[in-house]
């Protein structure tokens, strides 16, 4: 991929406060048109990152780019760009048109067109009819979409987006995720997503970056990233595994035979007989048999109903395990039960070691 | 929430307004609409002279003038220099914000009688800018720097300048950063954004420091009478007068022409400055 191609490349970026090192050597492209989520918890840098690509605060090393521009040192009102802020940040002297013209204003377009993309952009975020209103007027999703709208009339190489949803309940929150993405997709914008939360950054993104301490750990597609991660961290941040650490006994083909303390797994790996391995496991992939037959014992120590699916936490001799099922047939599991657990091995995954 | 044991919470603090506050206004408005009197407090009869004489009288019409003059001068003054103070004490880290702000505060614990004599001691025939001018040869006498209004709207503007800046640099401090910095997002540059977003939203801090300053200037007395001496006399300054004369219920009446200048001055400040506007709620 190269530069024409990317809205926004980072360069080898490090940012620190003081001893704290945010966010370190960091590099990333964003290509045209996708989201792309920052994900981590609080403190992890992806904050910091994305004001490093707005310019509100200047790396200490590294290079920033947008669309092959070179703007590590241009302040962020020469940058092209447009962001939302947690806080939304809609200006409280000004209704909801004029707050929707700042950035034209600011650029200098003329009256009358401004007024039209004005008009367009409120429309596109249906709320067109509360032009007149001031900010305090307007509920948290309402004065969500008026900064989405202020963001977008611009027209930037890229929108920021810093947990925008985060202030909204469950259910707006799942509903602007959704138009949120199909409004993304209608016009074609790079977006850069910060946000804490998995589920929204696998519903929203096409590419994840999840970062911890600074580093980027493992960006890829939302799918690639829940059900092949490369760490324990990954593993553990974008939902719940079953981590078990074992030692490669056997090889079948391109199945491996590990020996855990729990007793024998099998996975699709590419490693050497004598390998230590670490392990993971989704708990919707483990499946729980009747104590007679092959699969790693365990026993059932807690069963929570959680409406379409049953969550059952068991003990191994290797540890805790997990396993999700669906509530769709009939099922009479109780706490005590002994079980046999059991997975497809494509099912498991092979974490870098060293990242334990 | 709502019990009635919090309406009776309220009955003290009530009583205590309508008894030693809301009781003796009325009575002075009372006072202000009788004859004087040369035994009593207020005479008999009935008479509404003490507003019309006053009002019609191109004496106390200057005296108005003049203090109306006086507090625009001083507000604007507080205006102008306070406001890039307060900027500049708001950029400050919290810490040395405190401090600053600390340092702001300690003259206003020095008495105003002391620092009007201060200032007639710089101000004076014989005080320190006139003997220091005479002997560097710049001007052949003494300059008549004090009993002038000049030296009223000096005096006023050092004692309330610290209410403007506090009253700015705070509403400034508390400004969530995030609405400059979706100014500077959306292109305006440093300058813009100070013109079309920091200095609105700053409002409510203006309109409160101006407000204090308008309101200390009016009823300020010491300062004048010091600073401005029998020459330059403002509203406050004929109010004395009457009472030192007796004329009491012609001074209940120019107590109420104060008053209700104030309320209008009030008024028009919240108009024009409209606070509310970004402070969440009414306009």
């Amino acid at each position: 991929m190269n530069d024409a191609q990317a809205d926004v490349r980072l360069a080898a970026v490090t940012k620190s406060f003081g001893p704290v090192v945010a966010v370190d050597n960091v590099d990333l492209e964003i290509r045209r048109g996708t989201i792309f989520s920052l994900l981590g918890p609080s403190g992890c840098g992806k904050t910091t990152t994305l004001r490093l690509i707005a310019g509100f605060e200047r790396p200490d090393a590294g290079e920033v780019y947008i669309r092959g521009e070179r703007v590590t040192s241009i302040p962020p009102y020469r940058r092209n760009f447009s962001m939302v802020f947690q806080s939304y940040a809609l200006f409280p002297h000004l209704n909801v048109s004029e707050n929707v013209a700042f950035g034209l204003r600011m650029r200098g377009m003329a009256r009358a067109d401004r007024a039209r993309a004005v008009n367009d952009a409120l429309e596109l975020v249906k709320l067109d009819a509360l032009a007149d209103r001031y900010p305090r007027q307007l509920s948290g999703g309402q004065q969500q979409r008026v900064a989405l709208a202020r963001a977008i009339v611009i027209r930037p190489a890229v929108l920021l987006l810093d947990e925008p949803l985060g202030a909204l309940d469950k259910m707006l929150r799942e509903e602007m995720q959704i138009e949120l993405r199909s409004l993304q997709q209608r016009l074609g914008i790079t977006a850069v997503f910060v946000t804490h939360d998995q589920e929204e950054a696998l519903t929203l993104s096409d590419q994840v970056a999840v970062m911890r301490n600074g580093v980027i750990e493992q960006t890829g597609p939302p799918r690639e990233i829940y059900d092949r991660p490369r760490t324990e961290f990954v593993a553990g941040f974008l939902g719940a595994s079953n981590f078990l650490a074992g030692t490669v006994v056997a090889l079948e083909g391109g199945t491996a035979i590990v020996e855990t303390p729990a007793g024998r797994a099998s996975l699709l790996a590419d490693s050497r007989i004598g390998d230590r391995v670490r392990i993971a496991i989704r708990p919707e992939r483990l499946r729980m048999m009747r104590d007679d037959g092959l699969g790693l014992p365990a026993r059932i120590r807690d069963i929570v109903y959680r409406g379409p699916v049953t969550h059952f936490y068991m003990d191994s001799a290797g540890g805790p395990l997990l396993s999700y099922q669906q509530n769709a047939g009939a099922q009479d599991w109780s706490v005590g039960d002994a079980v046999r657990c059991t997975w497809d091995p494509e099912s498991a995954v092979v974490l870098d070691s060293g990242c334990a | 929430m709502r019990t009635p044991w919090a309406s009776v919470l309220l009955v003290p603090p009530l009583a205590m307004i309508l008894l030693f506050f809301v009781a003796p206004v009325l009575y002075l408005f009372w006072v202000s609409l009788h004859e004087a009197s040369s035994s009593e407090l207020y005479g008999a009869a009935l008479t509404v002279q003490n507003y019309v004489g006053v009002l019609g009288d191109s004496f106390y019409l200057a005296i108005i003038r003049r203090t109306l003059g006086v507090a625009a001068v001083i507000l604007g003054l507080c205006v102008l220099i306070g406001y890039p103070v307060a900027y500049f004490v708001a950029l400050q880290p919290p810490r040395r914000r405190m401090l600053v702000l600390l340092l702001l505060l300690f003259p206003l614990m020095v008495s105003n009688v002391v620092r009007a004599y201060g200032w007639v001691a710089i101000l004076g025939r014989r005080g320190v800018l006139n003997t220091s001018l005479g002997s560097l040869g710049l001007i052949d006498g003494p300059l008549d720097l004090l009993y002038t209004i000049p030296a009223v709207v000096v005096g006023l503007m050092t004692i309330l300048l610290p209410y403007m800046v506090i009253s700015i640099a705070n509403t400034l401090a508390t400004l969530d950063r995030s609405y400059e910095e979706a100014a500077q997002a959306l292109g305006a540059s440093p300058f813009r954004t100070f013109l079309h977003v920091t200095l609105p939203l700053s409002t409510p801090g203006v309109a409160s420091g101006t407000l204090l300053v308008l309101l200390l200037t009016l009823s300020a007395y010491v300062t004048i009478t010091l600073l401005g001496g029998p020459r330059s006399k403002l509203l406050v300054s004929m109010i004395y007068d009457g009472v030192t004369a007796f004329q009491w219920p012609h001074a209940a009446a120019l107590a109420f022409i104060l008053l209700a200048l104030a309320l209008a001055l009030t008024a028009l400040i919240l108009s024009v400055l409209r606070p509310g506007r970004v402070q969440g709620t009414g306009r």
